[in-house]
């Protein structure tokens, strides 16, 4: 059974092969595979939905370039719904590198939406420091925020009329792959009880759960499939929906990999070379059942 | 635009956090005492630690060395503390069996923290001449360029053992994957519960949560702090009872106890 | 000798705590304070770790260590853009700004996109029915991975509500049960720190 056991210790370059050509194809030659929208993403948009025309939204894009796959789209989708709906949005973001991200979305939103700078929305732009930033923001705006991105005084920004705190916002809008999420729901909702929507990185998502159930999130966001619903409740097509399909292809390329490796498994076993094989395909080099013990 | 400013000197909304760190305190309290009148406190063995001394033999006998990863947070996270702790004792049979240890940083407060804490682990094994300069050291801040660090020492260094301790993120499993392709012992442990099943698919030996913050106590086997180990698992017990009665109350139709519980 | 920075971290340590239960706007002023006060250390000790990479990459120029040439590079790189940054700035327009862009961010996106390959080679291996919960775990991950992207839909019109109820319900009891765990955990050990019972932070046992 050397064939089994070749399959088991399969080298990872193949693997990884198999994964460009599933990301590629249907990127390449888009199939539209139907999106289902979840509860969560479905609350997010009733939450931005119910918001009267002129209300104040505090967006921050808290990420970098290297999640952007997941929370451009995103941001795009939820700025392009608020300028649909006449929300005045103040945007941000607490990331350096996410300066040319947030403007960009916004700049995608505006366009496809006609909305106008000063007149829609506001860019602030980049400021460090998370909990020092949002409970400035709840103190005082102006404070933190003398200036907007291009230097234009907050006070002589139309949209920000009488706008100073979270008080003067219908809600916050946190996108984010990191612990930023964390903290504006400590601060934002849990010290200024700010309304607050999140979207985050797929992996991030289960986190948050317990944090819709108590209320203190009035939508959650999560990872491309999120984005991908969200684009679905506009009725756009984006990035999010295209990408769909790739993630589609590659999670079924994982599933044929483990079906294998676990049909190879058992013949090995069954032919009595399950022990030579099995360590050989455990690739950490010990042989050893971790405590984690199911998942070796 | 002023808003009214707030002139309370305590929030009652906190009286339920106030009051669970009480008996917190308490139980600790209760346990120190316990310890030091001679009780026999018994902690049930963790795989993942009794491993460690393992890896650093393995180590030692292949002249290998033991990669320690601290995580990816800055001394503002508690997890951090915990993989500080644990490096210390670490450290200490590092010295004592003669191996070697790299020590890579995210953080320029970690690392001087890091390097003070492995110096005096090598004065206390009694070798202090064989703490080598520079084995704590820093990498970047930056997330992705401080793995591809750690990626690019596994593979040319190959060390016998990795150690991944603290808090992690998007990175986990990049570094375990990289380390279980070396062929190294791993073992890992995270306050980061999203980042546990990469660990767990990716390393021999996993601590789950609330291990990683035992580990230092069940290492240094000194009864105050497994004492601190015992409060925690009464505490456990306590929020596990107020759970159920919460539930029982609110299925009975009193919400009282499940709104105080919420936090404010 | 370690009497004084054990005081300090008692006596932070219970402020900082006692500031969590005191709304007083001057309190909260002195919370804020101090947060920036920590992000000013940051950037000092941002020194501290220019120097140990500086000394850590010399030491291998220096001896011909395997791979010298990478942290010659790492050296050239940490002078080029500390002396542009100085002389021209960080701005987004500045040659740091547009290194940031166009290299750095780049290759940041491609290392967090090697996880798509990672996860698969690591599936691979992991997931395999070695025993009973090895294979409920692999069960649960094959619905997962189908129901949680739209092929699901197309295979069973059942699925995402089945990975639904996985996530809500016994991922999120798990989840809760360790997150409480965790939890008290931190607990414990911010209370050793603050009660100086665990100094290994200060190199003492």
């Amino acid at each position: 059974m050397i064939w089994v056991r070749k399959l088991l210790a399969i080298d990872r370059r193949i693997i990884f092969l198999l994964v460009a050509v599933g990301v590629t194809v249907p990127l390449l030659f888009p199939v539209n595979l139907p999106i289902t929208v979840t509860p969560r993403v479905q609350a997010a948009y009733d939450a931005i939905e119910a918001l009267p025309p002129g209300s104040k939204v505090l967006v921050s894009m808290d990420y970098e370039p290297d999640i952007m796959a997941e929370l451009l789209p995103m941001s795009v989708a939820v700025l392009r719904h608020c300028f649909r709906k006449h929300l005045q949005v103040i945007a941000m973001t607490l990331y350096p590198a996410g300066t040319g991200l947030g403007e960009r979305a916004l700049r995608e939103a505006s366009k496809a939406e006609g909305a106008v700078r000063n007149r829609d929305f506001v860019w602030l732009g980049y400021k460090s420091g998370f909990q020092v930033v949002m409970i400035g923001i709840g103190e005082n705006l102006r404070g933190m925020y003398p200036v907007d991105f291009y230097g234009t005084p907050l006070d002589s920004i139309p949209i920000l009329r009488g706008v100073n705190s979270y008080r003067q916002m219908a809600m916050v809008i946190n996108l984010s792959g990191s612990s930023a999420t964390d903290y504006w729901i400590q601060f934002a909702q849990g010290r200024f009880h700010a309304p607050l929507v999140v979207g985050c990185t797929a992996v991030m998502a289960t986190d948050y759960y317990p944090y819709l159930s108590s209320k203190q999130l009035l939508g959650l966001i999560g990872g491309m499939k999120g984005a991908a619903e969200y684009e679905r409740l506009i009725d756009t097509f984006g990035d999010a929906r295209r990408g769909m399909d790739a993630q589609s292809m590659v999670h079924l390329i994982i599933v044929l990999l483990v079906v294998v490796g676990n049909a190879a498994l058992f013949i090995s076993k069954r032919s009595g070379a399950g022990g030579a094989a099995g360590a050989g395909a455990g690739g950490a080099g010990t042989g050893e059942p971790g405590p984690g013990g199911a998942a070796r | 635009m002023t808003q009214a400013l707030d002139t309370r000197w305590f929030d009652p909304a906190r009286w339920n956090v106030l009051i669970g760190i009480l008996f917190f305190a308490a139980f600790l309290a209760v346990n120190i005492i316990r310890a030091r009148s001679g009780s026999n406190l018994y902690v049930r063995p963790i795989a993942g630690l009794e491993a460690l001394d393992e890896a650093i033999g393995r180590a030692t006998e292949m002249g290998r060395s033991v990669l320690y990863v601290p995580g990816l947070s800055d001394m503002t996270e508690v997890g951090t503390f915990a993989a500080i702790t644990i490096l210390y004792r670490l450290a200490q049979r590092v010295a004592e069996m003669g191996c070697d240890l790299d020590v890579p940083c995210y953080d320029p407060v970690v690392m001087t923290v890091l390097d003070g804490a492995v110096r005096e682990a090598y004065s206390k094994a009694g070798r202090p001449d064989a703490f080598r300069p520079g084995s704590v050291h820093y990498v970047s801040a930056q997330q992705f360029a401080y793995v591809a660090a750690v990626n690019g020492y596994m593979l040319r260094e190959r060390p016998a053992a990795n150690i991944y301790m603290g808090s992690f993120y998007a990175e986990s499993l990049l570094l375990a994957e990289t380390g279980a392709l070396t062929g190294a012992i791993q073992i890992a442990g995270t306050d980061k519960v999203t980042q546990l099943p990469f660990f767990v698919c990716a390393c021999d030996y996993t601590l789950l949560g609330e291990e990683l913050f035992a580990a230092s106590a069940y290492l240094g086997k000194e009864p105050i702090q497994l004492a601190t180990i015992i409060a925690q698992d009464w505490a456990k017990a306590l929020a596990a009872a107020a759970v159920v009665l919460a539930l029982a109350l609110a299925t009975a139709g009193h919400t009282g106890l499940t709104t105080w519980l919420k936090i404010g | 000798m370690r009497r004084g920075p054990l005081l300090v971290t008692f006596l932070t340590g219970i402020a900082v705590a006692a500031l969590f239960f005191i709304p007083n706007y001057k309190a909260q002023a002195v919370n804020s304070k101090l947060l920036e006060w920590t992000l000013v250390v940051y950037a000092f000790a941002l020194i501290l770790g220019s120097v140990s990479l500086w000394n850590s990459h010399a030491r291998k120029v220096k001896n011909r260590s395997p791979g010298w040439g990478f942290s010659l590079v790492t050296l050239v790189s940490l002078l080029v853009i500390t002396t542009l940054g100085i002389w021209k700035g960080v701005e987004e327009k500045s040659p740091v700004g547009q290194i940031y862009n166009t290299v750095n961010s780049p290759l940041a996106s491609t290392m967090f996109a090697l996880l798509a390959f990672v996860i698969a080679s690591a599936a691979f291996r992991a997931f395999r029915a070695r025993s009973l919960e090895a294979t409920l775990l692999l069960a649960t991950a094959v619905v997962m991975m189908i129901g949680r992207v739209s092929i699901g839909e197309v295979i069973s019109h059942h699925l995402p509500g089945i990975t639904e109820w996985l996530l809500d319900v016994p991922n999120l009891a798990a989840k809760r049960a360790i997150a409480i765990g965790v939890g008290l955990g931190a607990v414990s050990t911010a209370l050793k720190i603050i009660l100086g019972i665990e100094q290994s932070y200060l190199g003492k046992s």
